[in-house]
């Protein structure tokens, strides 16, 4: 192997061989690597493929659902919008490969190879040798730190591509610097630095400029470089020549990053607001008026990784003269990896209840109701749910048939969602929820508003697909499903749905209903239980309404007030009646229920409400001659008595104390659980 | 190294004129079958009647196929293609409009070896040539949020679009900025106004040249200038001021109603920059002004509306928006004192349990055309909205039909709210349709049979000479708004409408947004959107109440 001296020797040489003045450049490598060189390449290795494992270990579902919160279709119409902002090619090309995250370790495998491409280059152009090479896997741990915060950012973030944007766009950046690298001669270098910055920035957004930061820092390196050369072998005019013009150019890259954006906003891009010029195609982590500077960590950490790849490039010449040089490069660059992945598990999302409620909005989509209530059990005792998972959670029951006998059986809670600002229903199951409780209006509605702000994505348009079918409104069926055809993962799914706008009647309740009693039915058992009970629940006249985004109010309200004669729907109503505790409201789904289920057993919860309201409220309803459970009157009466008990108790612990013996009565949730604060 | 660079330029070549010969070479079947079908093309261009300055008419065939052929073929001249889009260039397509009065298409498609030739079909060539540019708002059909909204002007006679303003340019994750109303005087764009609301709003109107933004909201109007008409040559607008408000339907496929509380006309001098109300009866909702195009009339919509409940006014609206219907009125201006004569009922639609909206007067004043829903104003949004036009000199003002009053305590407490309001909304319904059974369409008012569509078929706008008229359609999925353009005969008769051209002729299939407000324009908008941004960014001047 070649030490560095004899290198620092040749490349003497080769200067003083030319006498045309021209920034110093350091050669190619023309040495080979021996495989004692590549075998350091290998920690770097691992280092990325553990990083990916560890990405699909943990975060599978977020995977998943980044894919489906991303749109990504090869047509004019697609790159035209994103075109009309700088960074489209950025954004093009992350929405392209987010797709693969449909198959999270195929995803992953993408990203790992491209991290791993990254740092190949940042150690060819950085020249990082021996131990110094892992010091190039810092960017790709910025990287996996910058998807890895994501959390509920993943359905706020308005930047198409955002998970993968970063990554592609260092790459952009790392590759400009590399081709800087190739061409060698300043009057090659020189021109390349003003393209690049002028298509970087078009395609590439700040990403772009990022590649001409990079360059303009090498133009300065080369720079230094000149300087800590000694002068022998160089005539010191053309020196201080090839100095001056590596910093003039240095200064014109800097000249550069402001002035092309400036061109760019006054002359091409008009949509784009003048302050945000410097920051097209970064994620924006701000939300209405607030800005959370914490999520910019890992951006921070890219940068630095790199100035620490180009100082120790400066000084690895010098650093491996020293004594025990391969100690101090190894253990120099574990302790920045180790400082990296202490960063990275600093900014790692790990909250629980964000990972529950992905995990159970997936089980619905998959129509795993059994797999729902699996995930809300998991969270007893530990974590309080938040009112998004308490929803999934009774969807699951009601879809079950047992929201009678167990709403109140699993976990209560309003755990505000863990992110700092308020995340809204609305924004992440809320049209899951609308969908599935017959609301196809106002779940269309929400994905128009959504897919307006947040940009389309594939989850939006399969809603807007199936509630246009339940809407009998067939060419706009059409349009989304024919969308979702050219994706590369989802067109099976819309293939599947495109064959119902040739058995339309299917979408009818009343002949869907006929016939599967005549046995010849029109929709497939999958379609059937997917289908038919939102066609029940969406039996209800039409009206003027409004959410006001708050869709748990809005559901208990329009359920509990709604009247209807179907029985699904009108269980719905009685369901929603005990969750608005209105006594007056109660009664009437009450009797309806007990008309339409003649000669049935009625559910417990049903039961309690009833005696419980009965007894509050005697004058209303005489419930004395209903033929109600033993256990019932018994219950009330234990709670009655131990209410006496624990008289001096304020209502929190209350709350607690009643918890274990009456958590999953009617009385505990009318009495005890209370102010949950929706959103 | 040479060599091979020569190797590879040499199978260039090759490559790239064996493909110039095998697109000239492109023939039609020798030997295929009739088919009695039409061919499934996208968008659909059968029978359509074209300007003969027109963008080519480019279009996508449906049926899948293992081969595709079609000509297109004008008089001695003819264009064949292979490809499934059929993308003739613009010169192709110059030289066939210019060979004859008809374009005759031809589709082949191939199944089993097989070919078939579809019926053919004519795209007919008017020698009326068309205003060469419209404008309209990009705009996603959406309720509430806005996110990029444009103003854009497209080139008819090509495919180019150009940005008149766009509102990204003066917005940020914080502060927000709606624009709307892009409309010009008669169609010349060195004279137009457009909105912007909330952030940095206003209203910018240029004229000749210069460009101000202008606040229209005075301590006695509604609100700022909403929906604008400017007069056919004084330097005048009349604007109609609104309080509106969205609800959202539950059930219905229409999703959404948007609805005035209140609204008045006012009268703007742009010169003297001073506001001056027209109207401000509290039981009328004045809406949609129009200039006839001698200025001597201003027609517009209004319905009536007073509480029959004990309800709030804005409560009532939304729980019974099927009574909330709008007739058509003028009143007399004298352009010498500035002043408006009193209203005459031209069209009650009300009677015909119909609500009417958008009149637009053609350039010679002989036809109104409008739009006709079942309620409301905002028809954009109603599934039933038609197009109807009216010949002015057959209709005569009448005297209002009277306002069908129905008792709403006596459905109430019913066993839910929701059923009760339900059933008050079938009462009325059928009241209303029971005396618009007596009550037939006037002389000389007809729906346009021709332009119309089940779907919403809504805001429309004539050529300067009246030759053409654009409108805006929901025909294609129902849910987004694309511009159509027909022919006028002059005589109140129109050809079958054409969808806007595409060079892509999917593009909108796959194009989440609508097209709000089409408007002819004689040439371009020449003021940059940077230029417009900076006007933006400065202090609106405040109008003056006259």
């Amino acid at each position: 192997m070649k030490t560095a001296s004899t290198k620092r020797k040749k490349d003497s040489n080769t200067i003083k061989e030319d006498n045309n003045p021209k920034v110093y450049t350091p050669p190619l490598h023309s040495e080979r690597g021996t495989w004692g060189e590549v075998a350091f390449i290998l920690p770097v290795l691992c280092v990325i493929l553990v990083a990916g494992y560890k990405l699909v270990a943990n975060e599978t579902e977020m995977l998943l659902r980044a894919q489906e919160l991303n749109l990504w279709l090869p047509t004019v119409t697609y790159w035209n919008q994103l075109a009309q902002y700088p960074g489209a090619v950025v954004s093009w090309i992350a929405c392209y490969l987010t797709q693969y995250f449909y198959y999270p370790w195929l995803g992953v495998s993408i990203l790992c190879g491209l991290w791993f491409i990254v740092c190949l280059l940042i150690i060819w152009a950085y020249k990082l040798r021996r131990g110094w090479m892992l010091l190039s896997v810092l960017v790709p741990l910025a990287l996996l730190g910058a998807v890895t915060q994501t959390g509920y950012w993943i359905y706020y973030q308005k930047l198409q591509g955002h998970m993968l944007v970063p990554t592609v766009g260092v790459l952009a950046a790392v590759l400009a610097l590399c081709v800087h690298r190739l061409l060698r001669k300043w009057w090659l270098q020189l021109p390349w630095l003003i393209v690049w910055t002028a298509l970087g920035y078009a395609w590439f957004g700040a990403w772009g400029l990022g590649g001409t930061a990079l360059i303009c820092a090498d133009f300065c390196l080369n720079a230094i470089k000149q300087g800590l050369t000694p002068t022998s072998g160089k005539p010191r005019p053309a020196k201080r020549w090839s100095t001056a013009i590596g910093v003039v150019c240095a200064l014109l890259g800097v000249a550069l990053i402001y002035i092309v954006p400036q061109l760019f906003y006054s002359h091409c891009y008009q949509m784009t607001e003048h302050d945000f010029i410097y920051r097209a195609a970064l994620p924006s982590f701000r939300y209405s008026k607030n800005v959370f500077t914490q999520y910019y960590w890992p951006y921070y950490g890219i940068m630095a990784a790199f100035v620490l790849c180009a100082v120790i490039s400066i000084g690895q010449d010098w650093l491996n003269k020293q004594k025990n040089a391969a100690i101090i490069a190894g253990a120099v660059s574990l302790v920045w990896t180790c400082i990296g992945i202490v960063g990275v598990s600093e900014v790692w999302y790990r909250d629980v209840n964000f990972h529950r409620e992905l995990a159970m909005n997936h089980a619905i989509e998959d129509l795993d109701w059994e797999r729902v209530l699996r995930i809300a059990r998991e969270g007893k005792g530990e974590v309080k749910p938040t009112r998004m998972m308490v929803m999934f959670r009774n969807l699951a029951l009601f879809r079950l048939g047992r929201a009678g006998d167990e709403m109140c059986s699993y976990p209560e809670g309003a755990e505000k969602q863990n992110a700092p600002w308020i995340v809204r229903m609305t924004q992440v199951g809320g049209k899951l929820v609308y969908y599935h409780w017959g609301k196809a209006n106002f779940c269309y509605r929400w994905c128009m508003e959504d897919g307006v702000e947040f940009g389309w994505k594939a989850e939006t348009l399969k809603f807007m697909a199936r509630t246009s079918l339940l809407n009998h409104e067939w060419e706009a069926a059409r349009k989304y499903l024919r969308m979702l055809g050219m994706t590369t993962f989802h067109h099976k799914w819309a293939e599947r749905y495109e064959k119902m706008l040739d058995r339309k009647d299917g979408l009818d309740l009343t002949k869907a209903e006929a016939s599967i009693r005549a046995q010849k039915p029109l929709l497939t058992p999958t379609e059937q239980r997917e289908f038919l009970p939102i066609m029940h629940l969406m039996t209800y006249p039409d009206r003027l309404d409004g959410d006001s985004g708050l869709i748990e109010l809005y559901l208990i309200n329009t359920f509990a007030h709604g009247g209807g004669l179907d029985p699904v729907f009108q269980e719905a109503s009685l369901v929603f009646s005990l969750q608005l505790k209105d006594i007056p409201t109660f009664w009437p789904h009450f009797e309806q229920y007990a008309r339409l289920h003649p000669g049935q057993r009625m559910p417990m919860m049903y039961q309690q409400a009833a005696y419980l309201f009965g007894t509050l409220e005697p004058q209303r309803v005489d419930i004395s001659h209903m033929p109600f459970d033993q256990s019932v009157p018994a219950t009330y009466q234990h709670f009655m008595e131990f209410n006496n008990q624990c008289g001096a108790m304020n209502e929190e612990q209350k709350a607690e104390a009643f918890r274990p013996m009456f958590g999953d009565t009617y009385y505990y949730y009318y009495f005890l659980v209370r102010n949950q604060k929706t959103n | 190294m040479h060599n091979i660079f020569h190797q590879i330029k040499h199978v260039l070549y090759v490559a790239v004129i064996s493909q110039l010969i095998l697109a000239c070479s492109v023939s039609v079947p020798d030997s295929y079958t009739d088919s009695s079908e039409l061919p499934a093309i996208y968008p659909d261009y059968v029978g359509v009647t074209v300007p003969l300055n027109i963008a080519p008419l480019h279009f996508h065939i449906d049926a899948d196929a293992a081969g595709y052929v079609t000509r297109l073929t004008a008089g001695e001249q003819s264009w064949t293609t292979a490809d499934r889009n059929v993308c003739p260039d613009i010169n192709d397509w110059r030289e066939l409009t210019q060979a004859a009065d008809s374009i005759t298409v031809e589709v082949f498609t191939k199944a089993d070896d097989q070919w078939t030739r579809h019926r053919p079909f004519a795209i007919y060539v008017s020698k009326d040539s068309i205003d060469p540019y419209i404008s309209y708002r990009l705009i996603s059909p959406s309720y509430v949020t806005y996110e990029d909204l444009t103003l854009n002007q497209r080139n008819l006679e090509t495919y180019d679009e150009t940005l008149i303003y766009g509102n990204m340019i003066n917005s940020n994750e914080a502060d927000g900025q709606c624009i709307n109303c892009h409309h010009t005087q008669m169609g010349n764009p060195q004279r137009a106004q457009f909105h912007v609301r909330q952030y940095l709003g206003g209203t910018v109107i240029s004229y000749d040249g210069l460009i101000r933004k202008v606040d229209l909201k005075t301590a006695e109007t509604l609100s700022a200038g909403v929906y604008p008409a400017w007069h056919p040559t004084k330097p005048w607008i009349v604007y109609s001021t609104n309080l509106t408000s969205q609800t959202f339907h539950t059930r219905d496929v229409d999703k959404i109603e948007v609805q005035d509380a209140k609204s008045n006309l006012i009268f703007y001098d742009i010169e003297a920059n001073t506001v001056t109300p027209v109207t401000a009866d509290s039981t009328e909702l004045e809406c949609f002004p129009a200039w006839a195009p001698d200025g001597k009339y201003l027609y517009y919509v209004s319905a009536h509306w007073e509480c029959m409940d004990s309800l709030p006014q804005e409560l009532e609206l939304i729980r019974y928006p099927h009574d909330v219907q709008y007739n058509l009125y003028r009143m007399p201006f004298d352009a010498t004192t500035r002043s408006f004569g009193k209203r005459e009922l031209i069209y009650d639609a009300a009677a015909r349990n119909r609500s009417v909206t958008l009149p637009r007067i053609s350039p010679d004043g002989r036809y109104l055309m409008l739009t006709e829903g079942q309620s409301g104003v905002f028809h954009i949004w109603h599934s039933n909205a038609e197009l109807m036009l009216i010949e002015l000199a057959k209709v005569s003002p009448v005297e209002p039909s009277e306002r069908i009053v129905y008792s709403y305590d006596d459905l109430r407490g019913m066993r839910s709210e929701i059923m009760s309001e339900a059933a008050l909304n079938v009462m009325g319904d059928s009241l209303r349709q029971a005396r618009a059974d007596k009550s037939p369409l006037p002389a000389g008012v007809r729906l346009i049979a021709e332009l119309n569509s089940p779907s919403v078929d809504s805001y429309h706008s004539w050529s300067h000479d009246g030759n053409w008229v654009v409108f805006s359609t929901r025909r294609v999925d129902d849910n987004f708004t694309r511009p159509f353009i027909a022919h006028h005969d002059g005589q109140g008769h129109f050809s079958k409408p054409f969808e806007l051209p595409q060079d892509d002729p999917q593009y909108h299939r796959y194009f989440m947004r609508s097209y709000n407000i089409p408007e002819f324009m004689l040439g371009p908008v020449t003021i940059t959107p940077q230029e417009y941004a900076e006007v933006i960014k400065q202090p609106a001047t405040k109008a003056i109440l006259k």
